[in-house]
């Protein structure tokens, strides 16, 4: 009772119990699949096959991700940093209440949204028409991998923006004071001072995106066909069309290995903090 | 002078609103529209026709929707009992392997779970949980764990360990010291993982098709259908109902998002 | 306490001892629905309402899984997953032709056809055989549906009549033919299909077997083809997506279920000036079936169910006037019961001369997924 260790560990089993039971068990079947062929042996065969046949959509789910995930990244960090450096306390205030909002809205209300939003002629085009930015020949419809790009973007930036603009907030303004006292610009102080100081949290908050738009199913299916598709489409699809759980579950192992990539920098982290918050 | 100064600044937010607002007054435009073909613009006939078939008697609309309500907040319950002692012990107390713990909770966000529910829908067969709310709940609650353990952890850790020495000099037991100081300083931001919880839960209809229907149907699986079908003034109308607790519950727990707890969560 | 009862009930009728009066007791009956949310409606709305008139002690709930085989997979699956339990929780199951045959194999389907009046009223050939996998006995079909080609007539002037003139369209005017791929739905599958069709040395093999192995290399210079279509086609998400560009004047031409299109438009949700072209040599339709799980627990009230969905008067007012699509059950015994304006209206676009030559079924199973899989491997990846 007295051992921290074993309180510890007693106080997080329930929960560890609860993803092991209804997920990690049943995920185990699903890893097992993948490694089996349809008669029951094992076999590497379901990775060929998914490659040969999802190389591109492979290649651009990361592309989609990552590139999501970057452009979370630059505007959390600029709408962060406005909030936290920003002069004016009305734009502050605005933006403060602005930028939360897609933030609660779940993906498939966001989809649904998208949907028609970027099409060719939504709503996007037709006010940008109306406003004579746009001539009507130029408008294109964004409904492909750039919509899936766009609706992540829309709907993960808040979560990260929340996160960095907290550590933003509660980092020690004294430094910050001290460079602009030295006449350092609001840019320099931002990329030299604050991003710094916030890259753990920053981290913490690209990871979550980053894995929660890995395993989104709702968006890249309402918004974009396919050629090139992400790879929770194929898994789906391979289930639905061929009954074919192998290769579905060879593209999920293939997918939580990319995520594994990221939870590695995740725990490179952690170990160079010394483990500990 | 004052006003030129103000220029680029509403520039700049007036375009930020556009963009996030242009998709949610587009699904309003949707909602509301009878008609609408090219090359209109906007709707040709505006009405409430999709309004009367979503809410008509036969339809489940409404009573999906407090399936949906229920659900999610039992979840946000069992997800909270679960990470309230997880997050404590992350946050204080001396773990082996605590990165790779961490990482467990992230393991339902991250495996495409199409492949998984099915072999969870199997297993709660043989338990007789298919088809009841609690097998949706705790579905629910596994995937939004890592929300709920994560921010719970960074809500913990940014209790001041001062406060928590001085009741244990004044005599006050482990337990108690956790109930009177720890748990309500870290209050906050436990209940601000809380509507992480909640969207997951709204967000969430593969789990809920195999663990739940045909006895129980929820809101997002209904939009969902609709929404792949085609019909996108009921997807449209189905998804601002869905709206409604979402920004209840957030309008609720906002002032709960402390800025030194979002900054620890992760960590 | 409603699956406790649902198994008590069961129980009680599988010892056929049954009291009078345990009959009479309520009973909720399960109808899962794979395809578009038109279907969903149309058994909570019409059917069920007009069953209850005749069974008020059986409430319905209907609950849709999707469109295109995903949703049929999701039926499927459940079943799959509850195959051990004594009694299931799914009553009536509206599937397409693929999951049909496999569920037939796996012998998890009750055969009901001779049980109910209506049984008789189908003769069709997709009735007894779906994609080549024997169903009869199984299977009674919903509707039948095509697809076809939709275009804008203020864009095309002169609509294509078979896939060679849509290809030299399209290449004439980059980006206005629009379809779904095949992950979004039938609709693209369905062009596509056609399109290995239309270039294949025998269409006929392909819908009736036999199958042969090596049949699939004469289809690469068709998806080569296909691929050089592709660059000037656009690819919309899904078989509303299709129907939604049209509408939205983002595309000018594209394949879709003449059923839906029907229905958009009398929505609203298509302009009225839309036309339809079933293009030669042909475009695949296919049938939904009824069919009952082998343990399903109201296997009875299951059985009257699809005896009045399919009975001549449902079919004529439901499924012709009300939906737009063709009839399940044989067309001689529908048109008797409806004027012939009506019935007439099902054929404005699409002649039943045309339907007759030109409307093809999909290829039998062997062949339709090497379809799909080539296309995966050689048009798109």
């Amino acid at each position: 009772m007295r051992n921290p260790r074993f309180v510890g560990l007693l106080l997080v089993a329930p929960a560890l119990l609860a993803v092991g039971a209804l997920f990690v068990y049943p995920l185990l079947f699903s890893v097992a699949s993948a490694f089996t062929s349809k008669e029951g042996q094992a076999t590497l065969a379901n990775f060929a096959r998914a490659y040969e046949l999802y190389s591109v959509d492979i290649a651009f789910t990361l592309v989609i991700v990552v590139t999501s995930t970057l452009l979370c990244g630059l505007l959390a960090i600029a709408i962060g940093g406005y909030l936290t450096l920003g002069e004016n306390a009305r734009a502050v205030a605005i933006l403060k209440w602005l930028y939360r909002w897609p933030l609660f809205i779940p993906f498939v209300v966001a989809a649904q949204c998208m949907r028609t939003f970027v099409a060719k002629n939504g709503l996007m085009n037709n006010s940008l028409v109306s406003l004579g930015i746009l001539e009507p020949i130029q408008t294109t419809s964004f409904l492909d991998w750039r919509g899936i790009v766009i609706t992540f973007v829309w709907k993960q930036t808040p979560f990260v923006a929340l996160l960095v603009a907290g550590a933003m907030a509660s980092l020690d303004r004294s430094t910050i004071e001290a460079a602009r006292n030295l006449g350092a610009g609001r840019l320099r102080i931002l990329v030299e001072i604050v991003v710094p100081q916030v890259s753990s949290t920053l981290v913490v908050a690209l990871i979550l995106s980053f894995v929660t738009m890995m395993s989104v199913l709702s968006v890249p299916i309402m918004i974009s066909g396919e050629s090139p598709t992400m790879m929770t489409v194929d898994m789906a699809f391979r289930i639905n069309a061929y009954g074919d759980y192998g290769t579905a579950n060879a593209l999920g192992v293939l997918s939580y290995l990319m995520t594994g990539a990221v939870a590695w920098i995740y725990l490179r982290r952690g170990i160079r903090e010394g483990g500990r918050p | 002078m004052t006003a030129l100064a103000w220029l680029p600044r509403a520039i700049v937010l007036g375009l930020i609103a556009f963009a996030i607002f242009g998709p949610l007054a587009n699904l309003a435009l949707w909602a509301a529209a009878e008609q609408w073909y090219f090359p209109h613009k906007l709707p040709v006939v505006y009405g409430l026709k999709f309004w009367h078939q979503v809410f008509k008697p036969s339809s489940d609309a409404l009573a999906s929707l407090g399936t949906s309500v229920v659900i999610a907040l039992l979840t946000v319950a069992v997800s909270l009992a679960l990470a309230v002692p997880a997050g404590y012990a992350l946050a204080r107390l001396s773990l082996p392997l605590r990165g790779l713990i961490m990482l467990a909770f992230l393991l339902p966000q991250a495996f495409p779970s199409v492949a998984v529910y099915i072999n969870v829908a199997r297993i709660f067969y043989t338990l007789g949980l298919n088809g009841t709310i609690a097998g949706v709940v705790l579905v629910h609650a596994v995937h939004g764990l890592v929300f709920a353990v994560w921010i719970a952890a960074a809500a913990f850790a940014a209790v001041d360990r001062d406060l928590e020495l001085a009741a244990r000099n004044i005599g006050a037991g482990a337990l108690r010291t956790f109930l009177t100081v720890t748990l309500p300083l870290a209050a906050p931001g436990i209940v601000a993982s809380a509507i992480f919880v909640f969207l997951e839960s709204l967000d969430e209809f593969t789990g809920t098709f195999f663990v739940g229907v045909p006895d129980v149907t929820t809101l997002p699986l209904l939009m969902f259908t609709a929404s792949v079908a085609g019909n996108y003034q009921i997807a449209a109308i189905t998804a601002l109902i869905l709206l409604v607790p979402s920004v209840g519950f957030m309008m609720f727990v906002e002032r709960f998002l402390k800025a030194d707890v979002l900054a620890k969560v992760g960590a | 306490m409603k699956r406790a009862f649902k198994l008590a009930t069961a129980a009680v009728v599988a010892l056929g001892i049954a009291p009078a009066g345990a009959m009479a007791q309520k009973i909720t009956l399960n109808v899962i629905t794979a395809g578009d949310q038109n279907m969903v409606d149309y058994v909570k709305d019409y059917l069920g309402p007009i069953f209850q008139k005749s069974n008020p002690n059986v409430t319905i709930t209907s609950v849709g899984t999707g469109p295109g085989d995903a949703g049929s997979q999701k039926i499927a699956e459940k079943i799959m997953a509850q195959k051990d339990r004594p009694t299931w929780d799914v009553d009536v199951a509206v599937i397409h032709q693929k999951m049909a045959g496999d569920l037939v194999q796996a012998g998890l389907l009750a055969p009901y056809t001779k049980d109910i009046a209506s049984g008789k009223l189908v003769t069709s050939d997709n009735s007894k055989l779906a994609l080549g996998a024997k169903v009869e006995g199984y299977v009674i079909p919903m509707f039948n549906s095509q697809t076809a080609i939709a275009y804008n007539p203020a864009l095309v002037k002169n609509p294509p009549k078979t896939y060679a003139e849509v290809e030299a369209w399209s290449k004439a005017n980059p980006k206005q033919f629009g379809y779904n791929g095949i992950k979004g739905g039938m609709s693209g599958v369905s062009f596509v299909v056609g399109w290995v069709y239309a270039n294949a040395k025998d269409p006929n093999k392909l819908a009736n077997g036999p199958y042969d192995m090596m049949e699939k290399a004469s289809w690469d210079a068709a998806l080569a083809r296909l691929k050089e279509f592709n660059k000037t086609a656009t690819i919309t998400p899904g078989n509303a997506g299709t129907l939604d560009m049209l509408n939205r004047g983002e595309i000018a031409m594209g394949p879709v279920w003449v059923d839906m299109f029907y229905t958009w438009m009398a929505d609203g949700k298509l302009p009225p000036t839309m036309k339809l072209s079933l293009v030669g040599p042909g475009m695949p339709g296919q049938p939904m079936y009824y069919v009952i799980p082998a343990k399903a627990a109201n296997m009875e009230a299951a059985k009257k169910f699809i005896e009045i969905a399919t009975s001549p008067a449902v079919q004529a007012d439901g499924i012709v006037k009300k939906f737009n699509w063709y009839p399940g059950i044989d067309a001689q015994h529908v048109k008797s019961q409806l004027d012939d304006a009506t019935w007439n209206k099902l054929f404005v676009d699409v002649t039943p001369q045309e339907l007759q030559s030109k409307g093809k079924s999909f290829p039998i199973k062997q062949y339709f997924d090497e379809i799909l899989e080539a296309y995966e491997k050689k048009v798109v990846n």
